[in-house]
C-alpha cells in the first residue's frame, strides 16, 4: 500500500496548538481607490444601485440575443412559437368544440397571449436561481437580479406578440382606439402580478424543489380555470363567484373589456391587482433578502 | 470584544463556523448537520498576503467563499471594512453565443465593475488576453485556450482591493500559463491585500506574509509562515506515522 502524506488525522483542538497571532501591518500600503461594488453586507438601498440596473439590463440584452443566436431564425421564433400555441387552441375550442362564434377567435387569442406571458415568466422564475448555482458560487449577486432578467427578456418577448394581435385586432375590424392605450395599464397590472409570481417562485422553490410542481399544476389549474376559452360568464352562478376571484381572470377580462369591447376597466380592479402583484413581489424580494447568503449553500 | 489590532484589520474573523444542510428544509426527522467550518478566528490586515493551508475537505475554499461574502457565517462572526472583496474566478456567466466583447463585459460587471469601469479596462482585457479580432466573435467558436485566456483576463482586470484566491494557477498554453502565473504573484507581491488557498507550501512559503493553518474547519494555527508551515509538515509526518 502506497504511503500518503494526505492521511485522515485525528481531530484537534483549535486552543491545543495555536501560536500567537503576529500581525504584519504594512500600514501605508497603497490600496486601489474603492469604486462601488456590490455586496452582501452592505444595505439594501446598495442592491439597487446603478450597478445592479446595468447588470440587469446588459444582462437582459444578453440573454435575449443569446436566445436569439440560438436557432437559425432566431427571433422569428417569438413570432412564430406564441402563433402555433394559440393555433393549436385556436383549432381545438374555436373550430373543433365551439365551430367559430362569431369574435372567438379575438376573444381567445387576447386570453391566450397575456398567458403565455404569466406563465412562461413564472416557471422559468421558479429555476432562476437553481440554474445559476455555479455563478452564485463564484460571485456575489443579489439574487433578484435572476427572476428580474427573467421578467424583463419574457416582457419584451410578450410585447411582439402583443403589437401582432393589436394588428390582428385592427385588421379584422376591431380598433384601432385611442381606448386600447388603456391597455398598457392593465398590462402594468399584469406585470406587477408576474413580478409577484416570479419573485416568490424564484425566492422559494431553491429551498423546497417540490414547489416546482406544485407551481407548474396550479398554473395549469390556472389556465383552465382563468376564462382564456369560455367566458366566466357562461357559468353558473355559484361557480362564477369563485372564478371571478382569481386576478388573473379578473385581469385577463379587463383586458378583454378594453381591447374588444373598448371600455375602461372599473378602476378598483386595477388597484386591486396591482396591489395583489405588489405585496407578492414585496413577499418574495424580502424571502431572497433574507437568504441572501444562503441560497449558495443550499444542496442542488 | 476587542483586540489590539480591531482597527487596522480589513477583515477579521471570529469564532466563523459554515454548515451545509443537506435538504433545506427539514420536515420529518432533524439531520446531523454537517459543519465544513467550526472556529475559525484571524484577521487581514491591509497589504498583507495570507496563505491559507490545510488538507483537503480542511474548509479552505468555504471560507474563501465566507470572506468573499458569497455565503454567511452560522456562528461566529466576520467583520469587513468597508472595501471591495473579489473571489478570483474564471469565466463567470459567460455564453457562448455572445461575442468575446459582450462576454467580457457582462462578466467584468458580475464580478462586481461598474459599466463605466468595465468598459474602460476592456482595452486592458482585449490586449492581456491576446485574442486580436476573434474579439467580435461568439465565443463558441473560440479554442478552449483562448476562452481560458479571457477568461482570466477578464477576472484579473476586475479584481478589487482584497483579493481571493484558490490556488496560483496558470491556464491556457504554456506560453500564457507562464505570463498569467507570473501576472497573479506580481499582484500578490504588490500592495493589495491578498487571501491565498494553496496546496503547494513553496508557494505559500514564497508569498505570505502569515499564514493559517486550517484543520478540520478550525484556525489550528496562525502565525509566520516558516513557523506554522514546519508545524504542519511535522504534523503530517506524525499523522502519517501513527496510521502507518
Amino acid at each position: 500500500m502506497a504511503i500518503t502524506q494526505f492521511v485522515t488525522v485525528r481531530p484537534v483542538s483549535i486552543n491545543e496548538a495555536t501560536l500567537p497571532t503576529m500581525t504584519n501591518v504594512l500600514s501605508n500600503a497603497a490600496t486601489p481607490k474603492p469604486s462601488l461594488r456590490l455586496s452582501a453586507h452592505r444595505g439594501p438601498a446598495a442592491l439597487l444601485s446603478r450597478r445592479v440596473i446595468d447588470l440587469i439590463l446588459f444582462k437582459t440584452y444578453a440573454e435575449l440575443k443569446s436566445e436569439a443566436q440560438r436557432t437559425y431564425i432566431g427571433v422569428l421564433w417569438w413570432l412564430i412559437e406564441p402563433i402555433i400555441f394559440m393555433s393549436i387552441f385556436y383549432f381545438l375550442f374555436g373550430v373543433l368544440f365551439r365551430r367559430g362564434t362569431e369574435g372567438f377567435v379575438a376573444f381567445l387569442l387576447v386570453g391566450l397571449a397575456p398567458w403565455h406571458w404569466i406563465q412562461a415568466t413564472t416557471m422559468q422564475c421558479s429555476g432562476a436561481i437553481i440554474a445559476n448555482y455555479p455563478l452564485i458560487n463564484q460571485v456575489f449577486v443579489p439574487k433578484f437580479v435572476f427572476p428580474t432578467v427573467i421578467l424583463l427578456t419574457n416582457t419584451v418577448k410578450f410585447l411582439v406578440v402583443f403589437l401582432i394581435l393589436l394588428l390582428y385586432l385592427s385588421l379584422s375590424g376591431d380598433g384601432p382606439s385611442w381606448i386600447w392605450l388603456q391597455s398598457f395599464v392593465v398590462l402594468g397590472t399584469v406585470l406587477l402580478m408576474i413580478a409577484g409570481c416570479g419573485y416568490l417562485a424564484a425566492a422559494v422553490t431553491p429551498m423546497l424543489p417540490d414547489i416546482r410542481i406544485v407551481i407548474d399544476n396550479v398554473l395549469r389549474a390556472l389556465f383552465y380555470f382563468s376564462g382564456i376559452f369560455f367566458e366566466i360568464d357562461s357559468m353558473p352562478e355559484t361557480v362564477r363567484k369563485w372564478m371571478n376571484l382569481n386576478p388573473f381572470a379578473m385581469a385577463i377580462g379587463d383586458l378583454r373589456m378594453v381591447l374588444i369591447q373598448h371600455e375602461t376597466p372599473p378602476i378598483w380592479h386595477v388597484l386591486v391587482l396591482a396591489g395583489f402583484g405588489v405585496a407578492l413581489a414585496a413577499l418574495g424580494l424580502t424571502i431572497m433578502r433574507r437568504y441572501e447568503t444562503r441560497y449558495a449553500k443550499l444542496p442542488v | 470584544m476587542t483586540s489590539p489590532s480591531e482597527h487596522s484589520s480589513i477583515v477579521s474573523l471570529s469564532g466563523v463556523g459554515v454548515t451545509f444542510a443537506r435538504r433545506a428544509i427539514r420536515l420529518f426527522r432533524p439531520e446531523q448537520p454537517f459543519w465544513a467550518l467550526k472556529d475559525v478566528t484571524f484577521e487581514v490586515s491591509p497589504g498583507e498576503t495570507i496563505g491559507i493551508i490545510g488538507h483537503n475537505a480542511a474548509g479552505k475554499s468555504t471560507l474563501l467563499k465566507v470572506i468573499a461574502g458569497i455565503i454567511s457565517p452560522d456562528r461566529g462572526s466576520i467583520r469587513r471594512a468597508d472595501i471591495n472583496v473579489s473571489l478570483l474566478s474564471l469565466q463567470v456567466g459567460f455564453l457562448p453565443h455572445l461575442t468575446g466583447r459582450e462576454n467580457a463585459l457582462l462578466s467584468a460587471m458580475l464580478l462586481g465593475l461598474s459599466k463605466r469601469d468595465a468598459i474602460e479596462r476592456m482595452g486592458d482585457i482585449i490586449a492581456f488576453a491576446d485574442i486580436g479580432d476573434f474579439i467580435d466573435e461568439p465565443l463558441k467558436t473560440y479554442s478552449a485556450g483562448m476562452r481560458a485566456r479571457l477568461g482570466f483576463s477578464v477576472a484579473y482586470y476586475s479584481t478589487a482591493e482584497l483579493i481571493l484566491i484558490d490556488e496560483v494557477f496558470g491556464v491556457g498554453d504554456e506560453n500564457f500559463r507562464r505570463k498569467s502565473a507570473k501576472a497573479i504573484e506580481e499582484t500578490i507581491r504588490s500592495h493589495r491585500t491578498v487571501v491565498l488557498v494553496s496546496h503547494n507550501l513553496a508557494t505559500i512559503q514564497d508569498l505570505s506574509n502569515r499564514v493559517v493553518w486550517i484543520e478540520h474547519g478550525c484556525s489550528h494555527s496562525v502565525g509566520p509562515p516558516d513557523q506554522v508551515i514546519k508545524a504542519y509538515r511535522q504534523y503530517q509526518i506524525d499523522a502519517s506515522r501513527t496510521h502507518g
